[in-house]
Formats: structure tokens, C-alpha cells, sequence
């Protein structure tokens, strides 16, 4: 017997559906205020990764805290999978740059990459032996298996960033919100979740990555999404009509 | 040496208070080890000072005092979380702010009385003088409070760490919150019964941070508090029986020792693997 966290149960993704379907979407941080993202509209097909590039303010973490309900919507609506956001938590996950994590709380960094799983468990039930399984899994990608009996506290910048995007792999969720994953880290850091992107959209799962830096070498991405003040500055562009090799927002 | 440990076992009130010593420590250290790790500390310390005023109006009452202690705290938690969500008051202002107005609050009801024989008790704690009615009413409440622990343990654990991935996967961190300020609510007015409202925030406190300087793990945290509380109880309950010392006092003190016992072997430790550094 499961009780998931939402009281919408999980369902099923609508099977011809976008993996990302935003319309005139307006976000504010409180309920009166100046919108943060306003008339929104933005579709991203399943299978790709695309690029969500802006200068620091221009509202692409609000976009991604939009969509995963960390803040409510003013106008407008998000399907995700053709689904609500309620009734597919688990498909979603969301990497933020600067997380609120207490780095010094007593846990291993096994049993934070567990918490991933913790979406399927919901209420009373325990993490099984399939569950670590695929949080160990899920570190073996992140090349930090090693790590996985240490407190997280002792993790360099770096092995934070991988840590959390090992969590990220152990939710296995089909839409993957990344917001500057490749700000701060190393070169090899880089390389890794570039190279990680590319083996989950292999697997038909959808990513989006929030960077000020477009850099379509390095990054790879399918499209790029343009954002300054809150709003959509052009349409998105694929990697061939593109000529920039590198655009700095700042 | 045995009759040492035995004598104090030969009266009635002095079993009860062993019991509940053990009882009170091992609610008051688990449930501590969230407030610690949640920095609630000060909510804690918020919270056993405005279970005076309940306390006296159920003493005026003629009511029973853990009861009223009960209600004082669970809408001074309630309360502080409602204001808190509200952004209108700081939350640090707030526990700022309560504990003292609460506490004067006591203070000036205790004074339109003219006797006031309790007063030590309620302010200091007096586990020697648990009743059998204490007793079952202290078990009852460490009972639920404990199968609340355990129940939502993961819950907790995520949303003490991460936040904001808990409300991402549909966690009511809000429920959670509030469910911690609660069972704190609870081991307050246990913790009251051993220690007083002046003292039962070092109960929280004190056998966590112990802890907290031998272990990185959670679940290792929260036994080491629990036997680190329990211990203190105990061992306050033997200095207050042979030295005649207040007893809350005692199991303060003695809670205190164990944290400096502590803090000088991690210190030590690390002065130990310094030395290896440097002549390595």
C-alpha cells in the first residue's frame, strides 16, 4: 500500500504529448507584486536538451521554481507530459544554483543521493535494497561511488554539484531542470554532466539547462531559449541555425 | 559499592522518578535532535518559558498542571509558526519576544496569588515529586510523540536537510513544520516535569550537542542523545539523592559534564591527527 506525498496519485505521461507545455505564464514572488515572468509561452518536445540562456535576473530560476510548484502560478499553465504538475512529481526534478542544503547535516552522501527515491516511497515506507541500488547506480555515473560513505560536509564545490545531480539520476524523472550546473566546477566536472545530459537523453529524457553562458560546444544542446526581464526574447534556436559559438548574457 | 546504586530503589518515589528520568531523556534527546538540527533551538527555549502561565492558571484551577502546561505551549508553538508563515515578524523576533511576555505573564499571575507553595517546582522541575498520574500521563504523551518520530523520520530527515527538493517531490514541509512544533510541545511539558520551565531547553539541547561531537550520522546521533540524556537523568537523580541538590539542577549539570567530556576528547582527537600532520 503506497501513500504519495501529493493527493494526487502518480499517472501516466499522455503519450503525444510535449514534454513541456508553458502558456502565458505569469510568476511573482508574492501575490501582489511586480511579475517576475510574464505571458510565457514556451514548448519543449520530449528526447531533448535545451539551453535556457539569460543574465543573472532575467527569471530563469523562477521559470524552473515555477515549474516545479515551488512558486504558484498568477497566469496562464504548465502541462507537464500533458499532465499537471500534481499528478507527476516524480517526472520532474530541479537542480537549483544556490540550494538552501544544511551541508552540515549528519548524513552520508548515500543516503542524500537515496532521497531521490523518496518520491516513490511517500509515506511510512523505508528505502529497500533496490532503491540504494539505484542510488549507487546513480553515484557510479557521477564517478563518486567512492564518496559514498562520507559526510557530506566534506565534499569539495565540485562533488556537491555531482552529488546532487547523482540525487537528480536516482529520481530517474523524465524532465530535468538544471540551473547553472556547469557554474563553479571543473573542466572535468564539465565534461561529466555534458556527457551524463547526453546519455539520459538517449533514454528519451528531456533537460533544460539554465546558463548565462551559452556555449553550444560544450553543452551540446538541441535548442536555446532566450530570456531577459522576465520574457521570451526570441524564438528558441537549434544547434544548426545557430552561428554562435559562445554568447555571454552579462 | 551495589548498595551504592540499590538504596535510593527502596522508595516508591524514587523508582517513578528513575522511570520517568528515562522516559523524559529519551523523548526530549530524539525529538532535540531535530530541534537542533532544524535550528530551533530558541523555538525550544520559547516554548518552556510560556508553559508558566499555563502552569498557574491550572494550578488556580485546581486543574491538572500538565494539562495546562500542555495548552499554553501548544498554542505558543501554533502561534509562532502561524505569525512566522505570515512574513509580518521575524520568527527570531517572535521567540524573542514570547517567551519573555509569557513568562511575565506567569510571573504576574503568580504574584496575585498569596500562596504559591509550587512555585520551586514549576520554575526548576522536581522529578522526585512525580505522581503515578505524571507518570502515566508523561508515558502516554513520549509514547506518541516517539511513534510520531519514527513514522515520519524520513519526512523529517529530508525536509531538515533539503527543503526545497522536499517541497519539489510534493512534501507538505508546512505539515511537517508544524508537526515538529507540536511533538516540541509535548516534550516541553514532559521535560517540564523533570527540570522546570527555566531548564527542560537544556534537555533539548545540551545531550544533542554531546552528540553531535562523536557522531556524523543521523540515526547514530539520535541513540547517542537519547543514552547521553538518559544518563544525566539518572546520574542527576543520585547527586540530588545523596547530595540533596535540586534535581533538575543536577541533571543540568550533569548533562553539562558530559558535553565537556565530550568536547575535550574531540579536542584532544584533533589535536592528535594535527600532530600527525605535521610530522608526516
Amino acid at each position: 500500500m503506497r501513500f504519495p506525498y501529493c493527493q494526487h496519485r502518480h499517472t501516466l505521461p499522455d503519450p503525444e504529448s510535449l514534454a513541456l507545455d508553458i502558456k502565458g505564464l505569469g510568476v511573482s514572488y508574492s501575490t501582489e507584486g511586480k511579475l517576475a515572468l510574464k505571458d510565457f509561452d514556451l514548448s519543449v518536445p520530449v528526447g531533448s536538451i535545451m539551453a535556457l540562456v539569460g543574465p543573472n535576473g532575467a527569471g530563469k530560476s523562477t521559470l524552473f521554481k515555477a515549474i516545479c510548484g515551488l512558486l504558484p502560478i498568477r497566469t496562464g499553465g504548465i502541462r507537464i507530459f500533458g499532465r499537471c504538475l500534481t499528478e507527476c512529481h516524480h517526472r520532474v526534478v530541479y537542480l537549483p544554483q544556490k540550494s538552501r542544503i544544511d551541508w552540515q547535516f549528519p548524513v552520508s552522501v548515500l543516503d542524500l543521493v537515496i532521497m531521490g527515491r523518496y518520491v516513490y516511497l511517500g509515506w511510512f515506507q523505508r528505502p529497500k535494497l533496490s532503491d540504494i541500488q539505484e542510488a549507487k547506480k546513480a553515484l557510479r555515473e557521477m564517478n563518486i561511488l567512492d564518496l559514498a560513505n562520507r559526510q557530506i560536509s566534506k565534499l569539495s564545490g565540485g562533488q556537491q554539484q555531482r552529488v546532487l545531480i547523482a540525487r537528480a539520476l536516482a529520481q530517474n524523472a523524465d524532465l530535468l531542470l538544471l540551473d547553472e550546473p556547469m557554474n563553479a566546477v571543473d573542466t572535468a566536472t564539465r565534461q561529466l554532466v555534458a556527457d551524463v545530459l547526453h546519455k539520459i537523453k538517449d533514454q528519451g529524457k528531456t533537460a533544460i539547462v539554465a546558463t548565462h553562458y551559452y556555449d553550444q560546444q560544450e553543452g551540446r544542446y538541441d535548442g536555446a531559449i532566450f530570456l531577459r526581464d522576465g520574457q521570451r526574447m526570441r524564438d528558441g534556436l537549434t544547434h544548426q541555425e545557430s552561428s554562435h559559438k559562445g554568447c555571454d548574457c552579462e | 559499592m551495589i548498595h551504592f546504586f540499590l538504596d535510593p530503589f527502596q522508595y516508591v518515589f524514587m523508582q517513578r522518578a528513575f522511570l520517568a528520568a528515562v522516559v523524559i531523556g529519551v523523548l526530549c534527546a530524539a525529538l532535540g535532535a531535530f530541534v537542533v538540527l532544524r535550528r530551533m533551538a530558541v523555538v525550544g527555549h520559547a516554548l518552556t518559558h510560556s508553559a508558566l502561565p499555563g502552569l498557574v492558571i491550572a494550578y488556580l484551577m485546581g486543574a491538572n498542571l500538565v494539562f495546562g502546561a500542555l495548552i499554553a505551549t501548544i498554542l505558543t508553538a501554533f502561534g509562532i509558526g502561524f505569525f512566522a508563515c505570515e512574513d509580518s515578524v521575524y520568527e527570531d523576533t517572535l521567540v524573542g519576544m514570547v517567551p519573555n511576555v509569557m513568562f511575565a505573564f506567569g510571573i504576574l499571575l503568580i504574584s496575585t496569588s498569596k500562596s504559591f507553595r509550587d512555585l520551586f517546582s514549576m520554575l526548576f522541575g522536581n522529578i522526585l515529586g512525580i505522581t503515578n498520574g505524571d507518570l502515566h500521563l508523561i508515558m502516554i504523551l513520549a509514547v506518541v510523540s516517539l511513534a510520531a518520530l519514527f513514522l515520519f523520520y524520513k519526512e523529517l530527515k529530508l525536509s531538515s536537510v533539503d527543503i526545497d527538493y522536499a517541497r519539489t517531490i510534493g512534501m507538505p514541509v508546512k505539515f511537517l513544520h508544524y508537526g515538529i512544533l507540536l511533538f516540541l510541545s509535548l516534550s516541553v511539558v514532559v521535560g517540564i516535569q523533570a527540570v522546570g520551565t527555566v531548564l527542560t531547553n537544556a534537555l533539548l539541547v545540551v545531550p544533542v550537542a554531546a552528540a553531535r561531537l562523536w557522531t556524523d550520522r543521523l540515526g547514530r546521533l539520535i541513540f547517542l542523545s537519547c543514552f547521553f540524556s538518559v544518563l544525566s537523568a539518572i546520574g542527576g537523580i543520585y547527586v540530588s539523592y545523596y547530595f540533596g541538590t535540586a534535581s533538575g539542577a543536577s541533571i543540568v549539570i550533569f548533562c553539562f559534564v558530559i558535553f565537556m567530556v565530550s568536547w575535550l576528547y574531540k579536542f584532544v582527537k584533533e589535536r592528535k591527527i594535527f600532530k600527525g600532520y605535521s610530522n608526516g
